[in-house]
């Protein structure tokens, strides 16, 4: 290959991935819906409590960076309403959960109801705002259920 | 595993004296600045695009000799933890003074899972090469160039997804349950 081509490959190279890089960006932390499967939290693990409200539930491993930024985001979600549960599960210690849970990538986050229903699931770092909004439905409408 | 024998060594030795333990790589348990890693990845990243054209352009030794260094330093990486990398120090010593401290530090043993995983991925270009396999090297660059490429430049985490497929495959269970 001459010079000149290889420096336009290369270049193709750079700009290639630039598009999946922005691609990537694009999608990642999106709030999406999901079917309202019923979990229970015997299934996540032992000693595992769901919150009155709302349960946050991220599935993490132990070498996973955005993890602890999507730790901190949701736990402070989490605190910031009543009845909303945060809770972290190691994939690590159990893949079954990743197979059973098609988690394709980490940090992969439900937000579940009252009931334990999946209604939201996040891939990635959740954006902030999308997250907040969405779980201030979820909670929103477990009171409207209680009454 | 290495990240525990960090721990260890910096937790129960260098504990008492946190400042300068903390700029000398107990990563681990203090954290490290985020921006540390993304710093080195794009650097790393430059080089193996280097490689890359070399490669292309026809002069293979050259590009199999970078490679080779790249590889290397993947692997102190990986052994010596991402803080006492060669970039890990530049960025300590030449750039985190002029930056505004960080908002948020980071763990450390991520970073360091992701330069095994470069390490593995040059290797092979490398080895493949002087097997006789043409074009390794350059495929082996241009692999880990997007890796390193999206981490410094997306902050997108390929070695989480490496292990998040490891662990589904049963492999890394077996070996932390031994531990």
């Amino acid at each position: 290959m001459n010079t000149v081509l290889a420096l336009i490959v290369t270049v193709g190279l750079v700009v290639v991935t630039t598009a999946v890089g922005a691609i990537w960006r694009a999608r990642t932390g999106r709030v999406r819906s999901a079917h309202r499967e019923i979990l229970s939290p015997a299934r996540l693990g032992e000693n595992v409590a769901f919150g009155a409200n709302a349960t946050i539930v991220q599935f993490s491993t132990e070498f996973c960076g955005p993890c602890r930024t999507a730790q901190r985001l949701l736990r402070a979600s989490a605190a910031g309403r009543d009845g909303v549960r945060y809770v972290e599960v190691d994939l690590t210690g159990s893949p079954r959960l990743a197979t059973e849970f098609a988690v394709m990538q980490t940090p992969t986050i439900l937000l579940l109801d009252a009931e334990g229903g999946v209604r939201s699931r996040i891939g990635g770092v959740p954006r902030p705002h999308e997250l907040n909004e969405r779980l201030d439905e979820i909670v929103k409408e477990s009171h409207v259920g209680i009454r | 595993m290495s990240a525990f024998g960090d721990d260890i060594s910096t937790g129960s030795v260098h504990g008492e004296t946190p400042g300068p333990a903390r700029s000398d790589g107990s990563g681990r348990s203090r954290g490290i600045d985020p921006r540390g890693p993304r710093f080195g990845a794009g650097i790393t990243a430059f080089l193996l695009l280097v490689t890359v054209f070399l490669g292309l352009a026809g002069l293979t030794v050259a590009a199999t000799v970078l490679l080779a260094a790249l590889a290397l330093l993947f692997l102190w990486g990986a052994t010596a933890g991402v803080t006492r990398h060669p970039w890990g120090i530049v960025f300590a010593r030449a750039v985190r003074p002029r930056l505004s401290p960080p908002t948020e530090l980071e763990d450390s043993t991520p970073p360091t899972f992701a330069q095994g995983v470069g390490f593995v991925i040059t290797a092979l270009g490398v080895g493949l090469q002087l097997a006789g396999v043409p074009g390794a090297a350059v495929i082996g660059a241009a692999l880990a160039f997007v890796a390193a490429f999206l981490n410094a430049v997306f902050g997108y985490c390929l070695g989480c997804q490496t292990y998040l497929l490891l662990v589904r495959a049963g492999i890394l269970r077996r070996a932390r349950t031994g531990a």
